[in-house]
Parts: C-alpha cells; structure tokens; sequence
C-alpha cells in the first residue's frame, strides 16, 4: 500500500514538477485540507528511522488523519531546503546543521530530539586503540575534511592538542582503517563500525557525546509559519513518531524486519540492520525520555548543546528549540 | 599498399578473425590477473574477483534487476528529453543561422554545470520524484548530440546544394534531401556516446534522495564495507553503458552505409572569420544567461533562503562584508582542484594522441585496443570513482588518473581516426620516396589528426571538470567539488551558487581557450580544415 503511494507520488513529481513546486510552494493551507505531509529523512532508508516506518505500517499516522510520506535522503540531498519550501512538513537534521541553516536565514525550531547522544565516534582497531581523546595523540584518523571543527571541538573540550593527530582526509568508508592507511576514523557509532561488525572485524569506538561533545542528533524541524499554523498536523506527526520509537525500543529485531519488508530495493542486509537498530537504542534512549518521553530535552542540555555549538562556531540561542508540539504530544 | 590498408583500417578488413581472437584472448587473459590479484589482496576490502561478482549477482539478482530497471528508466526519459532538445535546438539554429552562436553558447554553458551543485538544487524543484535523475540525465546527453549534430547539417558537399538548385528546389528541398541526410551518421554519433552520458546522470540524480536504483545501491555497499556489492553494481552499470553504446552503434549501421563518426565536434573554425563577433557571442550568452537565470526564479517563485539569483552570487562575491572571506575560500577550493585538474588533463590528452600514433606505427595491436577503447569510454564515473581511489588511494594519484582516464578515452579515439584520414595520395607520395612510418607520421598523419585532437581536447573540458568534482565530491573531500556538497549540506547556499557559477564559468572559458589554441595551431598546420 505505501509503496503505490509513494509511486503515484513519483510519477506526479516527473511529469508535473514544475506544476508541483508551484502549487507546493503556494502553501501548506492547500496540503492541510488533504492532510498530505511529507517527513523528510537525513538519509537513505534504513532502520536508523525504523521508528517511523512502525508508525506508517500500524496506522497511527492515518488514524490521527494524516497521509504521510517519508522521503528519503542520500549523500546529495540536503534536508533543510525542502523544509523550508514546504515540500516536506517536518525534516531530520541535527542541532549544528540546523544552526548553520537559521545563520543562513532559515525561520526553524526544534521540535523533538530523536538522538539524545550525539552519534559520532573515534572508532578504531582493539591492538591500537582509541579509548579516550588523550589516545587521539599521534594517531591518524580518517575523516572528511569538512569535520573538522568536529575534531576541534572534541581537542577543545578535552584539553587535546589537535596539531598532534594527524588528519587523513578520507570518505566515508571503513577500508581505509582496515588497510592501515588510518589508526582510527570519525564516523557514527551506527554504521561504519556496524559495517565492521557484520565482516567479522571487532573494533573499539569511543562515542564523543560521553566526552562532552553534546550535539543533539536526528532532530526534528519545522518553520515557523507551519508551528504556528499546522500546529494539529505537527502534533499528530509527532505523536506517530513517539509512538513508534516507543514500539522500536521493545522490539528492535522485529523493527529492523519492518525496514526490510517495506524497503526491499534498498539493498539492506537483515543482520546489519538489526545490530545497526539495537546499537541506536542507547543514543536514543535516556534517564531524561525515561522520566519525559521520547524526544524530551531540557534547559541543561539545551545549554551543553549551545556550548558546544559555539565551538563549532555556531551562535545560537535557547529559543531555536520549542518543545511545545512535544509538550502537547506527551500530555495529551 | 601499405598506406592505403591503414587508411581502411576502420572497416573490417581480412585479419579481422585472428584480431577478434587476440581480443578474447586479452579479455580473458585480463579476468585472470583480475581473478588472482583479487584473491591476494582479500583483506584490504578494495578488490573483489571476477568469480565473487558472479556470486553476487547471481544470488541478489532480483535486487539488481529492480535497481536496474529503475535507473535504466529514468536514463531513458532522460536521453529522450535531452536529444529532443538537443534537435530542436540545431533546427533552432539552422532555421535561424543568427542564432547558432549564442544557442551553442547557453548549451555549453549549461552544459559546464557542475551536477554536484545541480543535484541539489534540481531536488528542491522537483521535490519527491525521479524529476532530478531524468533532467541530470538530459543534461548529461543533450551537448554531445547537439553538437554533432550542427556539424553533420553541413556535412553536405556544396556541389549536392548546387544539385538541388538546378532542379529549380528551395530550401526545404535542401533541408530534406541534402541536410537531413547528410547529417544523420552526426546524429547516430551523439546518440551513442549520449547514452552512458544519460545512465552516469540517472545515477547521480539518485545520490539527491531517491528510494531505489544502481546509485543507491552504491552508496549502500561502500558504506556496508560490501566489495562484491560495489564491484557488481559497478559492473552491471559499466556493462549496460557499454551495451547501450554498441547497440546503438549497430542499429546506426542498420540504417547507414558507414559507422557513425567518432569525432563529435568540428574544428573551432567558425570565429576565424571575425574574430569581433567571438566577444559579441559571448556578451550575448552572458547576459542571455543572467536573464534566464533572473526570469526562472521570478517564474517560479523560489524561496530565497536557497535560491539565489544572480544579484545575491553578485553580492556574495564582491559586495558582502564577508565577500572577501567567500572569494579566499572559493580560491583556495579551485586551486586545490586545479592541482589535481590540469595533470589529469594534459595527462589524458598525451597518453591518449601517444597510445594512438603508437598503434599507428605497430598496427597489429590497434584491433583489440580499439573496440577496448570505445567500451571503456562508455564507463560510468560515480562507479569508477570510488573504485579507482580504492585501488589507488586518496592522495593525488587516484585522482589524477581518473581525470587523465576520462580525457584519454575520447582522445584516443578521435586521435585514432584522425590519423587514418590522412589523404590516401599524400601518403603515396611519401611511400613512392621510400619514407619511412615514422617520417609519415610525423609529416602527413600528424597534421591530418590535430583537428581531431582539438576537438577532443575542447570536449574533454568539460568532462575532466566533471570527473575531478565526481572525486573529489566521493573520494577525496578536498577542492571545489566537496565545497560544494558541503555548502549545499551546510545551508551555505551564497556559497553553492557562486560555486556554481565559477565552475560553470571557468569551464566554459577553458573550451574556449583550447578553441584559440586550436585556431592558431591549425592556421599552421592544417589552414585546410579553417574553411
């Protein structure tokens, strides 16, 4: 059912898209009335939005009203733009990429939390590990250039010289720290070293957020006509999304078969999902959702996270998140 | 004899079987190596063997296959929409010569759009769709047919005009009897090298948010640490673009008497004639191109917060406070590419007019090297492009080679053809002095190559723009090409723009460039061809 739909939806986009992006741009008030929304995902499908994917095949979405679509991402395909445009309702970014987009004059706040750790880590090999920053020393890690203020950060807050690790500008790949040409790699606790798992090869990560590098992740956005005039559409949105993750967390095996079952062109491996949706839970899941909910935040993490935001060189304020929409989901 | 054989070459000739053996022989000689080397370095993650391909395709083939259809699909829209336009744009400038210089302008210009940056920006237009695969698609196809085919509508002999005249015809007479076909072997050549062109476009149309097909399939296995998923997708991909080539061709030769032309652009002859309205094209297709640009935005409606118009790229780069800052970083971006740029080119260029003057003399070869050559030019980057810096690494060997393997095929190819055309008199002249192979090529083949040479040359720029921003952008995250997916994932939209117009803009200028040259190599060498 949902892949006809998405279907039509591709078709419709070829052959009207000029058409689309006007009436798109039009406004939400037109989508509203057929309450068509559309989440835009941070990347490929996988179980890393598993939670979604369990909302859309329970119902709970189309229960409370809502036609929803999940659009995919990919390596060339920002999030913020669609939102903006209003082509989807609600995207995945994360606090530093939403910060960078409202520098730029994007009108968005933070809905919800979905990663509550920040999922980058220092991954590397058991016989030369990297355990804590101060290992970092002398080592050479793998890493897009473009993370650097990441690693900066990182140097920053542990008091670690960064002129001492040796920057290989490398993509995201796990070859170049199984061929030796890296001691270690800056990537998320849930792919390359899952990848590295799933081939038999251990490997230690050292997951920054437990090193004071507090970003929030997978976070939810929306503008702020649409917080102020689709207020329903958002909730019912979000409250599917809680629902789901919630669902996600009892069963992580059975969500990663969800992935699958719905996804089947997108080339995933069962295993892989599986230890990538058990390995997200920690992330996702904290002392803070346990008392608050999923997605909850506070005034402290708010504060962690605009500190270090500032290292990397983001000014932002604490009204850039509005736990509203969240309050409403979870009092309701 | 011996000349005239040579100059024959291209068709089939007696040893065609033995070299048809050499071929397989080579072929099968080159999975070997690939099968044993593979095998040793099964550690390292980088090499998958010919026999693990096999394996996983066989086992995922349904997967495949779907992933297949989807993007086979779009790269057909594509290369029907794209060659669409590229003919309606050629009857645009036959119908109205005036025009001719400024619609070829806008196309190379458009053309030179890097799709790093376009990608992006089309996703945001289209929204949810397959509209960004098929319109990268078309625009990866529609230059390489255009141009052609403006050459081949006056391919026709003058003395066949004079023909049409003298039975009292028009125009439209000329246009059907005369133009049409005297331009169709022009037509088939861009149709065949467009379709890999329009499957490399499909594939990077999905890298823009797309739920399945081979690009995806792609980032799925490098990022799951999948070889043989890597190295079968890229096979499947490199393989379907190198069908679509050869079928093509042979439906080409169904409905001609030669093989299409390999040579897909004319000698830059045109501005000779006043070298004023070069300037006056080019002011025209600038400011054409502002206007466009200005107009599309108005007509659509775009949200300014990643619509930039040419007035904010104007701003950004001269006018802001941080303009400054924003010219060093686009600076320091288009030297680090140039670093890897210009090697590869000139690289490209040389091995491959080289490897051609070397089958030229030793000519037993050139049968399996040939249909290698025009097979491989067929690849599609995004697929190689990991894999070459796999094998090779990510500092400036790998992508060096990439742009340099880009360049050299075309190059090859025209370089190979040109030196056959040498006039079969000329070189019987030189055979009855008893002048030997080297002193004939340096002497008549040499000359009668170069305006091939240049138009592979010009052509290459382009594509080696293309090939350097691909790796950087997949690979190696330096230069220009990872500016630009980083602005664009940044929100940093001034930035993608201006990028945008840069690259565009140097591209184009360095066809122009390889142009000038041209003229003034060929006024010497060859003032035949600048008629």
């Amino acid at each position: 059912m949902t892949p006809d739909r998405l279907t039509r939806r591709r078709l419709l986009g070829t052959g009207a898209a000029a058409l689309g992006a006007g009436v798109l741009g039009l406004g939400p008030r037109r989508l509203h009335a057929q309450s068509n929304v559309a989440l835009q995902l941070s990347w490929l499908h996988s179980s890393q939005f598993a939670g979604s994917y369990i909302a859309m095949d329970r119902g709970w979405w189309s229960e409370a009203g809502l036609d929803v679509s999940l659009l995919p991402g990919g390596p060339n395909a920002p999030v913020e733009p669609p939102v903006v445009s209003g082509t989807a309702l609600v995207g995945i970014s994360a606090a530093d990429y939403t910060a960078a987009a409202v520098e730029e004059g994007a009108p968005f706040k933070i809905l919800g939390v979905a990663m509550q750790k920040n999922p980058f880590v220092v991954a590397s090999l058991p016989d030369n590990p990297v355990n804590e920053p101060a290992d970092l020393v002398g080592k050479r890690i793998g890493m897009a250039l473009a993370n650097t203020p990441v690693l900066q950060a990182l140097c920053t807050l542990n008091d670690v010289d960064m002129n001492e690790i040796d920057i290989i500008p490398t993509q995201y790949s796990a070859q170049p720290l199984l061929a030796g040409e890296v001691d270690c790699l800056l990537c998320w606790e849930t792919d390359l070293p899952v990848a590295m798992a799933i081939q038999g090869i251990d490997s230690v990560t050292m997951l920054m957020a437990d090193h004071g590098y507090a970003v929030h992740s997978q976070t939810y956005i929306a503008t702020n006509d649409s917080i102020a005039n689709r207020r329903a559409d958002l909730v019912a949105l979000m409250s599917g999304e809680v629902r789901g993750w919630e669902a996600y967390r009892q069963d992580t095996d059975a969500a990663a078969e969800l992935t699958i079952e719905m996804y089947p062109d997108a080339g995933l491996d069962l295993e892989t999902q599986k230890l990538q949706a058990a390995r997200q839970v920690p992330l996702m899941f904290s002392d803070l959702t346990e008392s608050n909910g999923f997605g909850w935040w506070t005034d402290d993490t708010v504060a962690a996270n605009i500190e270090t935001l500032a290292l990397l060189g983001r000014t932002v304020t604490p009204d850039l998140w509005d736990r509203s929409i969240l309050e409403e989901v979870h009092g309701a | 004899m011996t000349g005239l054989s040579l100059v024959h070459a291209g068709r089939p000739a007696r040893g065609m079987t033995a070299r048809g053996y050499g071929a397989w022989l080579g072929v099968l000689g080159l999975l070997l190596v690939w099968e044993a080397l593979a095998h040793v370095v099964s550690g390292a993650f980088v090499l998958a063997a010919p026999t693990e391909i096999l394996a996983y395709l066989v086992e995922d083939r349904g997967l495949v296959t779907r992933a297949l259809g989807v993007t086979l699909g779009n790269a057909a829209l594509g290369y029907v929409f794209g060659n669409l336009a590229a003919i309606a744009l050629a009857a645009l400038a036959l119908l109205w010569p005036r025009s001719e210089r400024i619609v070829t302008g806008l196309a190379l210009l458009v053309y030179c759009l890097p799709l790093v940056a376009t990608g992006p920006i089309l996703r945001v237009l289209f929204g949810p769709g397959a509209g960004p695969q098929i319109t990268l698609a078309a625009l990866a196809v529609y230059y390489t047919t255009l141009i052609p085919l403006l050459v081949g509508l006056r391919a026709a002999p003058a003395g066949w005009f004079d023909l049409v005249r003298s039975y009292g015809r028009g125009r439209w007479s000329e246009l059907v009897h005369v133009r049409l076909m005297a331009s169709l072997p022009y037509l088939f050549a861009g149709l065949q090298i467009a379709a890999p062109a329009a499957f490399l476009g499909a594939m990077v149309g999905e890298f823009t948010g797309a739920e399945r097909g081979l690009g995806v399939l792609t980032v799925r296995a490098i990022r799951a640490l999948d070889v043989d998923m890597t190295w079968g997708v890229a096979t499947v991909a490199t393989a379907v673009a190198i069908l679509a080539y050869v079928g093509l061709g042979m439906i080409a030769r169904r409905f001609l008497r030669d093989a299409p032309p390999v040579i897909l652009a004319a000698p830059a002859s045109d501005t000779v004639r006043d070298s004023g309205s070069g300037w006056k094209a080019a002011i025209g297709v600038t400011v054409i191109a502002l206007a466009g640009w200005a107009l599309a935005f108005w007509v659509f409606d775009l949200n300014p917060f990643f619509a930039k118009g040419p007035m904010d790229v104007l701003d950004a780069l001269l006018l802001a406070e941080d303009a400054g800052a924003t010219r060093g970083t686009l600076a320091v971006a288009l030297s680090e590419t140039a670093v890897y740029l210009l090697p590869g080119y000139f690289a490209g260029l040389a091995a491959g007019a080289g490897l051609a003057m070397l089958l030229v003399l030793v000519p037993v070869i050139a049968g399996t090297a040939m249909p290698l050559a025009i097979a491989l030019r067929s690849v599609p980057i995004v697929t190689t492009a990991p894999l070459v810096v796999l094998l090779l690494g990510r500092g400036a060997t790998g992508t060096i080679v990439l742009v340099a393997v880009m360049v050299f095929f075309p190059t090859f190819v025209a370089c190979l053809h040109g030196l056959r055309q040498a006039p079969g008199q000329v070189l019987d002249v030189f055979d009855s002095f008893a002048a030997g192979p080297v002193s004939r090529l340096v002497r008549v083949r040499i000359p009668a190559m170069l305006p091939a040479f240049f138009a592979a040359a010009r052509m290459a720029v382009p594509a080696s723009v293309l090939a350097v921003t691909v790796v950087e952008w997949l690979a190696t995250g330096a230069g220009i090409g990872s500016l630009m997916a980083m602005s664009a994932s940044l929100s940093d939209f001034d930035m993608l723009w201006s990028s945008v117009v840069l690259v565009a803009a140097i591209s184009a200028l360095g066809y122009a460039l390889v142009g000038s040259v041209e003229r003034r190599i060929l006024r010497v060498y060859a003032p035949e061809q600048l008629t």
